[in-house]
């Protein structure tokens, strides 16, 4: 059954011993982010970590590593807790299939509960802030769903965006946040900025957990995220009008921020700890007024832990940035039979498919550099045969090792585009790319010695199967 | 007080804890770098803040412009 709320799936990791409350009283600072990057280190299972005594604070409750493991990812999406990584990534590819799915509006939303306006706003009041990482410049909301419209066309519903950006609390009311260009919601800030207008926003914390997962997912500029949250869930996904701007946010969140991004302004941020294992530098970024705030009562305030990977944005990030790689190169290319896209955001990719004649895998590489996130990641492509796993790291070394020919396989295109934080482009957001062709050659591309591979024994994925129930069964 | 990452002499107290006493979250005016009174000194303290992240004046001024702000269009 889907969750519409954070809490409710807070109770079923509970139940399902993926939840870890800390009860002894810890430090805002080192501790919570500390207690979260140790989440990263200690393995596929780790649980959820909850925070409810925190030196100073009278009622905080911190929700941190919520979708950081394995386990909990597959929680989030109803699977079993054991499910392998790539059924993971294989049942959010068929889900997919079902979008769009019409969202279900509601009108009770719990963050209707409290309101804060105009001079009373103060964001330490509602949220537990705390820092992350020694270099960060400050207090970040780093895990929301940002809503925001195309002021070209506001009343289109899959051009209104669902996102997840960095934000950082630089007052009271104060908001920086960091629009990369390739991003949806830098389009509309773009828009508005050209017609000297502020662009109206509504920030979400604390949402069900399939909405985070929608909203770091790299889809379509005109693609509805309530629409795919529907088809993820499998159910239509609850929504609610925010009483400020009149976006559609999502019907279970903790707290709701609404504002504006000021047009045409900029102020020091930064710098913060990134997905990439990298700080970014300070940067002059755009800020937020923040005009309401809307809260449950006793609000749980969701944050992750971001550092160098593994940490749970990695599997937060993961899969869903897997599956609209693959559809979009299978769109053109049916012979592409897996994407692995869970490094750094697919900075690096691996992609296995069959050859429709000599020279196709690397066209397929090109391809994946110029899908919509290839343009802003995908700064290398590992691309494999059809019977290897893009998954398992093991044969994509076997792979590489085996079937490369650096002269010949090994392609280096100059000067494309990277988003700004990619930390090995020289110049901020031009990087070179490169493919490394790591299938077997076939005609006319008759090159090496592959005539007489070893395959496994055809009793094998009997036997594989009776291992597992064996092992099981202990 | 000044602070650690920019040296300014101008910090504002953004929020105090709820258990009174306990903890103070403060502010440069200037770099906008925020802290709480609690942190480790690597964090709080100017003689401890990491050289790597420190900040001048002209830090601040040149720092570049993420995303860059369009022409007006005109008409
Ligand atoms: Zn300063």
């Amino acid at each position: 059954m889907p969750y519409d709320d954070l809490r409710s799936f807070l109770d079923t990791l509970d139940k399902e011993s993926q939840l870890l409350r800390i009860t002894e009283q810890v430090l805002p600072e080192p501790d919570l982010a500390a207690a979260a990057n140790a989440a990263g280190r200690i393995g596929e299972g780790a649980p959820a970590l909850y925070f409810d005594n925190v030196k100073g604070f009278t009622d905080a409750r911190i929700a941190m590593n919520v979708h950081g493991s394995w386990r909990n990812h597959a929680l989030a999406l109803g699977l079993p807790p054991d499910t392998s990584v790539r059924e993971q990534v294989e049942e959010l590819a068929r889900r997919w299939d079902a979008f769009p799915v019409v969202p279900e509006r509601r009108e009770d939303a719990p963050w209707r509960e409290n309101t804060q306006l105009g001079p009373d706003i103060d964001l330490f009041k509602v949220l537990p802030l705390f820092r992350l990482n020694d270099g960060d410049g400050g207090f970040y909301l780093d895990k929301a769903a940002v809503v925001s419209r195309d002021p070209r066309d506001p009343d289109h519903f899959g051009k209104q965006n669902v996102g997840t950006y960095r934000i950082e609390v630089i007052g009271r009311d104060r908001l920086a946040f960091q629009p990369v260009p390739m991003h949806d919601v830098a389009q509309h800030l773009h828009a508005a900025e050209e017609s000297g207008e502020d662009l109206p926003i509504a920030i979400t914390l604390g949402n069900d957990p399939v909405i985070t997962i929608v909203a770091g997912m790299p889809m379509g500029y005109d693609q509805s995220e309530y629409e795919m949250a529907g088809a993820l869930r499998g159910a239509p996904a609850p929504i609610a009008t925010a009483p400020l701007t009149g976006f559609d946010v999502p019907w279970g969140s903790e707290v709701v921020i609404e504002g504006v991004v000021e047009s045409r302004k900029r102020q020091i941020e930064g710098p913060f700890g990134e997905f990439t294992g990298h700080y970014s530098g300070g940067r002059r970024m755009p800020t937020i007024r923040v005009d309401r705030v809307s809260y449950r009562t006793d609000p749980i305030f969701e944050s992750l832990y971001l550092g160098m990977p593994w940490t749970e944005v990695d599997y937060l990030v993961g899969p869903n940035t897997c599956v609209p790689l693959l559809k979009q190169l299978r769109a053109e290319f049916p012979e592409v039979q897996a994407v692995n896209a869970m490094y750094t955001h697919g900075l690096a990719v691996i992609v296995s498919t069959k050859k429709r004649y000599g020279g196709f895998a690397k066209a397929v590489g090109m391809r994946a550099m110029t899908t919509p996130h290839g343009l802003g990641y995908v700064t290398q492509v590992i691309v494999v045969d059809e019977d290897v796993d893009p998954f398992d790291l093991p044969q994509v070394m076997w792979a590489m090792s085996a079937k490369v020919n650096p002269q010949d396989d090994v392609i280096i295109v100059p000067n494309l585009s990277v988003m700004a934080l990619a930390p090995a482009a020289d110049t901020s957001g031009i990087t070179s790319k490169m493919i490394i062709d790591a299938t077997t050659p076939v005609a006319p591309d008759d090159r090496g010695h592959f005539d007489t591979p070893v395959r496994d024994l055809p009793e094998t994925p009997e036997w594989t199967e009776r291992l597992r129930a064996l092992i099981a069964a202990r | 007080m000044i602070c650690p990452r920019c040296a300014h002499d101008t910090v504002d107290t953004v929020t105090t804890s709820p258990v009174p006493g306990v903890w103070d979250v403060l502010q440069c005016v200037r770099c906008l770098y925020m802290w709480r009174t609690t942190e480790p000194d690597r964090r709080t303290r100017r003689e401890a803040y990491p050289v790597e992240f420190r900040m001048t004046p002209a830090d601040i001024e040149t720092a570049p412009e993420v995303p860059v702000v369009p022409p007006l269009l005109v008409g």
